[in-house]
């Protein structure tokens, strides 16, 4: 299995890395899940639209769902953990599947760009509806004394109406 | 498909009528089939639709794709900087003339046979045009179907299938002078930032419509998890203080301000370079109001609603910045809406503010929103839970009638508003919603 450079790491290290991430998300484990964020973790979800391809990006920078740091994250799942988060009360089931995992050096020394596609499952209650959301992932994790954390996250979903009825989970 | 036809007799929605007046809502009302189909053509179709701010298509030949329900509307800056509306669907054969969200363009070509239309809608292009049709068709009769009215009030353009309908200002009506705090308080107006967030809810219009519209009432429970925070109040009346003001037409707002003795900045801490333009231009009874304001949230019937709320991100004694949301609720099935959700600022605003205002929004509204996680939730729980034997009966009886009673005969208008409308000292209250809902039977029996 080839490493990548800069960092001496494994493919092999990377996928169990975001799969161990998945599970954090999937088991509920939300402040296990916070632990792998850096504390300048940049998360964020900006919009897809329909447009003509030659007019530029089909992403709206400018517009998002999540645009968060580690505190405004924080909240978030503190929120989640009181009695009356009713969206997770009683929680959903998620499932995330992370594949298409593509790894390279990252902006700065001890820094790894991953790239992944996602697919969110997600059962309410006894609804018979499956929601799903799905995109891209464009991740950069760095190297620490703990462990690898991530820095960066943009989540690029490919549905530009999302059919999910609202983002309680994180991706 | 019957459409337009009741799916009860005249008898029964007169009383539908009656009951709402003494707080009384039938519970079929948010899950039948062919109420929903009775709404498009008795409310949906004769009502103005919000479709989108100018600011959103600023240059000539910037366009928008929307709906008004299910009608596909093309929304443009034509050559002449005018703002125009078609129906999104060729004149040959009916297929889109533009699929994408937005854009600049001069020109439409329909993927199909290649029928092309400028931004005036006049057909320009066919292909092999003469040679097939020859002189005899005339083209100005086949130009790009314009939505039958169109008009703006502070840049929130509007679209009406009723050529018969009233003006749109006639139609805000006393709304105006509330919707003027929001968008006409500042020199250069509002701006839409981005585009609108889409998603879908598996709930009913009114639902959405009424929360927004009348019922501040939810927040202690819907957003208690806010409250074990520390971010809202513990006070369960947090949301109750201040004025809840029916309007005509169906519309109602509630200017919620903070609790008794609770100190909060004026203007709902909008930045104090901002405050010489309110006095420009809105008055004194504006400005009074406007001072105290907390929370701003209302409808304008049917489903084009707003909230601008002051809201932190950051956790507990994180600072609170306030944003103006404006979003429709497009019906597109009795169980299910899409929601459209717009963030707007002030263009006079420094930017510091405006990207405050922006996270403020993304952390407590739009799908991730905080606050409307739980909202979207529960309303799908409504409709769920709506569908059944005893929900549909459409005896009126007290067996599967829900709850409007809050408020009747119990609370009085004030007499020293300063707005107009009919202002009640609390917005606990389900004046707004039996008034929305009154107009709702009222259009039905029309």
């Amino acid at each position: 299995m080839s490493t990548v450079s800069a960092t001496n790491v494994t493919y092999g290290d990377v996928v169990r890395l975001l799969f161990q991430e998945a599970a954090c998300l999937d088991r509920r484990d939300l402040d296990g899940w916070l632990a792998m964020l850096a504390d300048d973790v940049v998360y964020r979800m900006p919009l897809r639209i329909t447009k003509d391809p030659r007019t530029g990006s089909d992403i709206v920078e400018g517009m998002t769902f999540f645009e968060e740091t580690k505190v405004s994250l924080r909240t978030r799942v503190e929120r989640l953990k009181t009695t009356s988060a009713w969206a997770e009360m009683p929680p959903t089931r998620t499932r995330h599947f992370i594949s298409n995992i593509l790894v390279d050096d990252g902006p700065e020394p001890d820094t790894l760009a991953v790239t992944s596609s996602f697919l969110v499952l997600r059962s309410r209650r006894d609804s018979e509806a499956v929601e799903q959301v799905f995109g891209e992932r464009q991740d950069v994790w760095r190297k620490s004394d703990e462990g690898w954390k991530l820095v960066r996250r943009t989540i690029y979903p490919d549905q530009t109406t999302l059919t999910v009825l609202n983002l309680s989970m994180f991706i | 498909m019957a459409h337009g036809t009741l799916p009860v007799s005249q008898e029964v929605m007169e009383s539908v009528r009656d009951k709402i007046r003494r707080g009384l809502l039938p519970q079929w009302a948010f899950s039948d089939p062919g109420i929903y189909q009775a709404e498009l053509e008795k409310i949906f179709y004769k009502t103005w639709q919000f479709l989108g701010h100018t600011s959103e298509i600023p240059k000539s030949g910037d366009f928008v794709t929307r709906w008004m329900v299910h009608d596909p509307v093309l929304l443009l800056r034509d050559t002449n900087g005018e703002i125009q509306a078609y129906l999104n669907s060729c004149s040959h054969r009916g297929a889109p003339v533009c699929i994408e969200d937005c854009g600049n363009r001069k020109t439409f070509t329909c993927p199909y046979h290649g029928w092309t239309y400028d931004s005036k809608g006049e057909l320009i292009g066919i292909v092999a045009g003469n040679k097939v049709y020859g002189q005899e068709m005339d083209r100005s009769q086949w130009a790009l179907r314009k939505i039958p009215r169109i008009a703006s009030y502070h840049g929130m353009i509007f679209g009406c299938m009723d050529p018969d309908a009233p003006s749109l200002e006639e139609f805000l009506g006393d709304l105006k002078w509330y919707l003027d705090i929001l968008l006409a308080r500042t020199d250069g107006g509002m701006e839409v930032r981005g585009v609108p967030h889409r998603w879908i809810i598996p709930t009913n219009w009114k639902i959405s419509s009424d929360n927004f519209g009348g019922d501040p009432y939810h927040t202690a429970m819907t957003h208690r998890s806010a409250v074990e925070l520390g971010i809202a109040p513990q006070d369960p009346l947090f949301a109750s203080y201040g004025h809840q003001v029916v309007l005509d037409h169906g519309h109602g707002v509630n200017m919620i301000t903070a609790a008794p003795g609770l100190k909060m900045p004026p203007y709902q801490g909008l930045p104090e370079s901002l405050w010489p333009m309110f006095e420009r231009n809105l008055t004194a009874e504006q400005r009074a109001v406007f001072k105290n304001l907390v929370v701003s949230v209302g409808t304008c019937f049917p489903n084009l609603s707003w909230v601008s709320p002051m809201h932190g991100t950051g956790g507990p004694g994180s600072p609170l910045t306030t944003f103006v949301n404006f979003r429709v609720w497009r019906p597109l099935a009795a169980d299910k809406i899409e929601v459209w959700s717009w963030v707007m600022v002030d263009k006079d605003a420094p930017e510091e503010f405006k990207q405050e205002s922006y996270l403020s929004y993304i952390g407590s509204f739009g799908p991730a929103g905080t606050l409307e996680q739980d909202d979207c939730e529960i309303w799908t729980r409504v409709v769920e839970h709506s569908r059944g034997y005893m929900a549909q009966n459409k005896d009126i009886s007290y067996n599967n009638v829900l709850n409007y009673l809050m408020g009747l005969d119990r609370v009085q208008p004030v007499t020293d508003w300063p707005g107009p409308g009919v202002a009640y000292p609390t917005c606990y209250l389900d004046a707004i919603s039996r008034s929305f809902y009154e107009r709702w039977a009222e259009m039905l029996l029309a």
